[in-house]
């Protein structure tokens, strides 16, 4: 996902990646500053995380996006070059009440291309285009 | 996207006018590619088919464009304006006519399976793809107003950016791929000028989204009455910075005035 976040945000996911690849570990002191900048979520992005939770769809036209399986099992789509969650706390957080950068979800989607962890998943044009639409999932 | 717009307002700008830009061409493309148009209806319909015919004819590009009802003639200043009404050109507008946000959505996810992109894609009036009527009370936004127009917009903008890619990787020099809407705000018509993003809750979900917004507010002033056109409109071009502004520079910022004379006419100035 093309990085639409604040600098600090950035740095830190560099951060992470680079420790990551180095040590397969994030240490505390990224972790405490995970918590810092993106709040409660970030604990549970972080669960998504180990889930294996993102995987990234590609089509072959090349169209690409995210899925992310949310916690209660419902697959969010989400796409590659803007923050778009269709779940309820990116609606009431992130655009009703501009409280948060953005939900675990999308979080979890940053957190998993930073540590190499997305899965890969090849699905038809018709399939990626009813997946963007919302009206239907792989 | 702003530059397409920028070229509809000299390829229409006033013959009078003493800071019209004499080489009426393409101008450098833009990287702010998304652009919404915030104003009234008929107006703002009829800008986007300026930008739809412009884009097309003098710049040689695909558009697609949606609108949920049918488009049944172009302004008048463009059938007035043989040159620029170039039949070539016209085919190379698709019309679509989703009904529904749903219908829209898919139209516009399916872009990507098109052996043809577009380099342009307009949507007329987001607001009634977003506004569904409530059975048993006013007709208004629905509970999911932000998430869809949300939806809808990030749809918009992550399809212009796959399809700028395309059109890059293809050599193309129709990239990048352009996104105009319009967005009709719900306001009282005696009211004066007002803060829209302050007041509208879509307005500002579509803000996160679009780099660039053209605002169209009516001058009603005496220097309007005696301009001896129907109507006078005040054009703000205005967006937050981006790559293509100089580092110190000011964010987007112009002023065009766009008279409309009874004959249907339209005339650009920059102010």
């Amino acid at each position: 996902m093309r990085c639409l976040l604040p600098a600090v945000a950035e740095q830190l996911f560099r951060d992470i990646r680079k420790i990551y690849e180095e040590t397969t570990q994030i240490p505390d002191d990224l972790l405490i500053a995970l918590k810092f900048v993106f709040g409660s979520c970030a604990l549970q992005a972080l669960d998504l995380v180990d889930q294996r939770s993102v995987t990234c769809l590609s089509s072959p036209s090349g169209r690409k996006a995210f899925q992310v399986i949310g916690g209660s099992g419902r697959l969010y789509t989400c796409f590659l070059s803007c923050h778009y969650c269709p779940c309820p706390a990116f609606t009431y957080t992130v655009l009703r009440r501009n409280q948060g950068l953005l939900c675990k979800h999308i979080l979890a989607v940053y957190l998993c291309q930073a540590m190499a962890l997305t899965q890969q998943e090849s699905v038809s044009d018709q399939q990626m285009s009813a997946m963007l639409s919302g009206t239907g999932a792989p | 996207m702003t530059d397409i717009l920028t070229l509809v307002f000299r390829t229409f700008s006033s013959q009078t006018g003493q800071k019209q830009d004499p080489s009426v061409g393409p101008p450098p493309p833009s990287l702010r590619c998304s652009t919404l148009v915030v104003g009234e209806h008929r107006l703002s319909r009829s800008v986007l088919l300026l930008a739809a015919v412009t884009a097309a004819s003098e710049l040689g590009i695909r558009v697609s464009f949606f609108a949920q009802t049918r488009i049944q003639s172009l302004p008048v200043c463009l059938q007035r304006c043989s040159a620029t009404l170039n039949p070539e050109g016209l085919k190379k507008i698709a019309f679509s006519y989703p009904r529904t946000l749903e219908e829209l959505l898919q139209q516009v996810a399916s872009l990507h399976e098109s052996p043809l992109p577009p380099s342009l894609i307009i949507v007329d009036r987001l607001d009634g793809f977003l506004q569904e009527p409530v059975a048993g009370s006013h007709a208004g936004f629905h509970s999911g107003e932000e998430s869809g127009a949300a939806h809808l917009s990030a749809l918009l903008c992550d399809t212009a950016a796959f399809l700028t890619e395309v059109l890059e990787q293809r050599g193309s020099s129709s990239a990048p791929c352009r996104v105009i809407a319009s967005f009709l705000l719900n306001v009282d018509s005696g009211q004066e000028s007002r803060d829209y993003s302050a007041t509208d809750p879509i307005l500002v979900v579509l803000d996160r989204y679009f780099q660039a917004r053209c605002t169209l507010d009516q001058d009603r002033s005496y220097e309007a009455a005696a301009a001896a056109a129907q109507e006078v409109w005040r054009i703000y071009l205005s967006g937050t910075k981006s790559p293509e502004d100089c580092e110190d520079g000011p964010a987007l910022a112009q002023e065009w005035k766009l008279f409309t004379f009874p004959d249907g006419l339209m005339e650009f100035k920059l102010v």
